[in-house]
């Protein structure tokens, strides 16, 4: 169900986990070869798919992402050895932990892309893009509001009183 | 002799001959609701009980319990009452290299489950009428015999219970019948009553960080507030950290003082670990599957 307003198209947004070895020099090298790819991921460069700790993909979440990409090097060649084994175990329980908690689990999405992979890397974020835009915003931005009885001023007054309380 | 006076012989003995620093179990408290015992002298050891209201898990204190306390000590020794449940936290712990196998002295109690109310109410004497209903876990459990064990309090059930006669997980597969957007309503509203309080975080024996991520209040990415979204990056975070861990002892949920159904969290977790990776947690002292690297014939995305 895309969102559509004024006629303009829904255009999700992705945040987009790059390991540095491989996926990010990947998505360099399409830029350099001008490939064309939605312009919908903002691109955060880890350094290695293991580091990407389920806390930034649920923070993600929270912060208004209505879809996560985590990029790292194929199986075999990482920098680090495994840090893209862990996340190879690490995002499929993620994805069944989200859709549990109520969000679609195709809004998280790993895969393998290597430095000379520009083309693999352009088709991958086109991909992940039409699939959020179809699956439109993210449910945990707005869902505070929708279900009765748990309305915004609980969750608002939380959050005052946190503020005060919390942080120097 | 009852289970009460063997695990109080064994205490003592345990006690008197200097093995163990320590005895951790269960007793009455004043208000005649069961808690637990730290037993320190053989004269103390009348103090401990066994009945179907021991529902802690003693595991909790291990790690504490046995840590040095300054550099260069010999390693503590203490005992522990463990029920079937809380033997496989100790195989986690192991596995996690928190203390090492001959530094507890696991006395495994053969346990008919525990009942409902366990720990908050006076549990009325066996035999009253009509039994307390048993906690739904314990309905489920098909475990009765501590797997770990150094003595054995109790004699094995003849035969155990069929998986297939036990009652299925109706929570778990209700949930999972609900669309997404239902879900995330039902997450919503049990997450809203949170109070940051911790008691789950406190109760669980997997929960053994020095420092808690949830608890700092310089953390980049996890607040510590009680806005809803933070609330619901604990418990999701908390249940992936249990993820091929957590041993379904379920006191996080019995000690919640707001009833939010955290264990359903857990055991969703636990079924896909074992889908994924054919583990479960506890069964032997093992890494669980996210903390070691891919093998050959693991699943990848």
């Amino acid at each position: 169900m895309p969102v559509q307003s004024g006629g303009e198209r829904y255009e999700p947004r992705i945040l987009g986990f790059l390991c540095t070895w491989c996926s990010y020099t990947g998505a360099d090298l399409a830029g350099i070869a001008r490939l064309k790819y939605p312009s919908n991921m903002r691109a955060v460069r880890v350094p290695c798919s293991g580091r990407v700790a389920p806390e930034l993909v649920m923070r993600a979440f929270d912060q208004g992402a209505d879809g996560v990409l985590v990029l790292g090097c194929h199986i075999g060649e990482c920098h680090y050895d495994n840090g893209n084994h862990r996340a190879a175990k690490r995002m499929p329980t993620l994805r069944a932990l989200i859709e549990f908690a109520g969000l679609e689990p195709e809004r998280l999405r790993l895969d393998w892309v290597s430095a000379s992979e520009g083309e693999r890397f352009a088709r991958i974020v086109q991909e992940f893009t039409e699939t959020v835009r179809l699956l439109g915003p993210c449910a945990w931005r707005s869902r505070a509001a929708a279900i009765p009885g748990v309305g915004l001023e609980t969750t608002q007054a939380g959050r005052s009183m946190s503020e005060a309380g919390g942080r120097p | 002799m009852t289970h009460a006076a063997a695990i109080r012989g064994k205490a003592r003995e345990l006690l008197q001959t200097g093995q163990v620093e320590c005895v951790l179990g269960y007793e009455t408290g004043s208000r005649g609701r069961v808690r637990p015992a730290f037993i320190y002298r053989p004269e103390e050891v009348e103090r401990l009980v066994w009945n179907q209201a021991c529902t802690h898990n003693l595991t909790t204190y291990l790690p504490a319990k046995l840590r040095p306390t300054k550099p260069g000590q010999t390693p503590r020794h203490v005992a522990v009452v463990v029920k079937a449940c809380d033997s496989r936290a100790i195989n986690v712990l192991l596995a996690e290299n928190q203390f090492t196998r001959d530094q507890v002295h696991v006395i495994g109690v053969v346990c008919d489950g525990i009942v409902e109310g366990a720990g908050f109410e006076r549990i009325p004497e066996s035999g009253a009428a009509p039994p307390p209903a048993l906690q739904r876990r314990c309905q489920r459990c098909d475990d009765r015999v501590p797997l770990v064990y150094d003595t054995r309090i109790g004699e094995p059930p003849a035969e155990h219970p069929l998986a297939e006669n036990l009652p299925g997980d109706a929570e778990l597969d209700r949930l999972e019948a609900m669309t997404p957007a239902e879900r995330a309503g039902f997450w919503l509203a049990q997450f809203d009553r949170c109070l940051r309080c911790y008691a789950c975080r406190q109760a669980c024996p997997m929960c053994n960080c020095p420092t808690c991520l949830y608890e700092r209040d310089d953390s980049l990415w996890v607040g510590m507030g009680i806005g809803s979204s933070e609330k619901r990056t604990f418990h999701l975070g908390r249940a992936y950290h249990l993820a091929g861990r957590c041993i379904g002892c379920d006191e996080c949920e019995r000690v919640c003082p707001m009833n939010i159904p955290i264990s359903l969290l857990n055991r969703k977790l636990a079924k896909e670990i074992e889908l994924a990776f054919g583990y479960r947690a506890g069964l032997a002292p093992v890494p669980g599957p996210l903390v070691t690297v891919l093998e050959s014939g693991e699943v990848k995305p």
